[in-house]
């Protein structure tokens, strides 16, 4: 399968797994030593480092599906979700490493089954093709603005 | 009658002790409006900023308090002031950024200059306006501030007592929450928007029983051993208790995230009447900012700090902690922000809510997790609505 392919199929699946509701396959769409972040945009242009969620280590990333999965699971008030990923660049960096960039939209469904626009953003993204599948290394997530509840899973 | 004459008549039947509350004062439109007069332009202190948000000389950040919105700056006197973010003129919002630098505002409409102090410095077209025009009635409205540890607290009223006599015995736990000297770096914001009234966020943030927290079980944490301060009359409340180094039991892959890595072991919860939050709890030094949105929703601004004296690798696990613990999001404070919508979700039900641990104790016996801690605070709104005159 070609670069391009692997990370289409990519991008796909983590919207899939994720509108799914499958938290520990969203995991395994990350490589070894990889990380995921979720920032307020203008926040990070100010060069502020505090993020919504910051799983620097796969390890972390591994615990916020546990919570999701097992801590939470009774308080928290679910919602579907639907996420909407197009890509906006892709660049080889390296040997069997890309550089990516998306836009993001999420939808939801919640309380009284009503759906709206959960956020609106952009990804920027560090991906790894290991024996042709492709893997995130990095994945960064700036949000233009203030999402309209709080956020329980990854997005 | 005005429209709150006749609720108020009602409620005050219903409210007839500060540990029942009729849950219509959470729904109720007309005695919202009533609150932001009486409450958020009344007789009160409102942290709106800090001064590690105004990093420079010249910054500023823009607020709202209820439905007014404020320009708060820091002059190159290094003086910080708040003005009403409004031109004197025909009233445009003068700046609309959230946060910047400027040495003078220039309002886009018609082009009236402001210096930083407020003053009215020219306009096109001067020569021209009415014969009772003198510069100095139209400087931009300036709203009282007073500052404690870099908390910049604003009053809309000139009958509030001073920040001091307002905060009482909060004041250590807000010195000790701020490092006693206050002098904090600003390491970022997570905001949210609750569907809850602004009396349910701040009844149930800084205060409630661990019971809540499944994370607390999981992770072996205890809690409840806490110290209480309550201050009369606004009912401020603040928990003193001491961080627990977090054991590891193998929950986590990764328990670096919950570990306390500092010196200062203080742990302090605060609730600032109306409707602030103050934490510093483990590693995380937490300011929330809060503004009613109407009846059913609030929005936060959880400010997080860290400290000056900060190196690199502690001011890296506080922002990594700051991140994942004690937001909207947060491993541990997310089931609260659950449990203000699930709260709110029934207050048009005509019922009431009920405290009951610990009421009836005296108040010197009173501890961490007794939920009688609220109605000091009760109490006064009760009194300060007026509903207590059945
Ligand atoms: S409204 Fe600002 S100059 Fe006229
Ligand atoms: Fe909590």
């Amino acid at each position: 399968m070609d670069t391009v392919a692997a990370v289409d199929k990519l991008f796909a699946r983590y919207a899939a797994v994720l509108d799914a509701g499958k938290v520990a396959a969203w995991a395994e769409l990350f490589d070894e030593d990889s990380s995921y972040a979720v920032y307020c945009a203008a926040d990070d242009e100010r060069g502020l480092p505090l993020a919504y969620m910051l799983d620097d280590c796969l390890a972390r990333i591994m615990d916020r599906v546990k919570f999701v999965d097992e801590v939470w699971r009774g308080t928290v008030e679910p919602y579907r979700t639907r996420h909407i990923f197009q890509r906006t660049e892709l660049e080889s960096v390296g040997e069997e490493t890309l550089r990516a960039e998306s836009n993001v939209l999420v939808a939801y469904t919640g309380k009284n089954d009503v759906s709206g626009l959960l956020c609106s953003g952009r990804t920027e993204d560090i991906i790894r093709i290991r024996d042709g599948e492709a893997l995130f290394k990095e994945r960064k997530i700036l949000l233009d603005g203030t999402p309209s509840r709080y956020l329980v899973y990854p997005i | 009658m005005s429209e709150f004459t006749n609720i108020q008549a009602s409620v005050s039947r219903q409210f007839k002790v500060p540990a029942d509350l009729p849950k219509v004062i959470f729904s109720d439109p007309d005695i919202y409006r009533e609150e932001l007069q009486r409450i958020f332009y009344g007789k009160y202190w409102h942290p709106v900023a800090h001064r590690a948000e105004l990093t420079e000389l010249h910054s500023f950040k823009t607020a709202w308090l209820g439905e007014v919105p404020l320009l708060i700056h820091r002059g190159g006197d290094d003086v910080v002031r708040v003005f009403i973010n409004s031109c004197a003129h025909r009233g445009a919002l003068l700046e609309q950024r959230a946060c910047g630098k400027a040495q003078e505002f220039e309002c886009p409409y018609h082009r009236w200059l402001f210096d930083e102090k407020g003053c009215f410095r020219g306009a096109p077209g001067r020569k021209d306006f009415r014969p009772d025009f003198r510069d100095e009635d139209y400087g931009l409205r300036s709203v009282r501030v007073e500052e404690f540890r870099g908390l910049i607290f604003v009053t809309m009223s000139e009958h509030t007592v001073s920040l001091s006599e307002f905060l009482g015995d909060a004041s250590q736990p807000i010195s000790d929450a701020m490092l006693d000297d206050g002098r904090l770096t600003l390491l970022g914001y997570q905001r949210v928007i609750y569907q809850a009234n602004w009396k349910i966020y701040i009844d149930n943030d800084p205060y409630h029983a661990p019971l809540l927290h499944s994370a607390f079980r999981l992770l072996d944490w205890q809690g409840g051993a806490g110290k209480l301060v309550t201050t009369d009359p606004e009912g401020h409340m603040c928990i003193l208790y001491q961080v627990q180094p977090y054991k590891d039991n193998g929950f986590l892959k990764d328990p670096s995230v919950v570990e306390f890595k500092g010196t200062d072991d203080r742990a302090r919860v605060i609730a600032l009447r109306p409707v602030t939050g103050i934490t510093k709890h483990i590693d995380t030094i937490n300011v929330r900012f809060a503004r009613p949105l109407g009846p059913d929703s609030t929005e936060v601004h959880y400010a997080f700090f860290g400290h000056e004296s900060d190196d690199e690798e502690y001011a890296k696990h506080r922002v990594r902690q700051a991140s994942n613990l004690l937001g909207p999001s947060g491993f541990i404070s997310i089931e609260d922000a659950a449990i203000y919508n699930r709260v709110h979700a029934t207050s048009g039900d005509r019922g009431y809510q009920h405290f009951v641990k610990g009421v009836g104790k005296e108040r010197a016996e009173w501890t961490q997790n007794d939920e009688v801690s609220n109605t000091v605070w009760w109490a006064h709104y009760r009194s300060v609505m007026g509903f207590d005159k059945a």
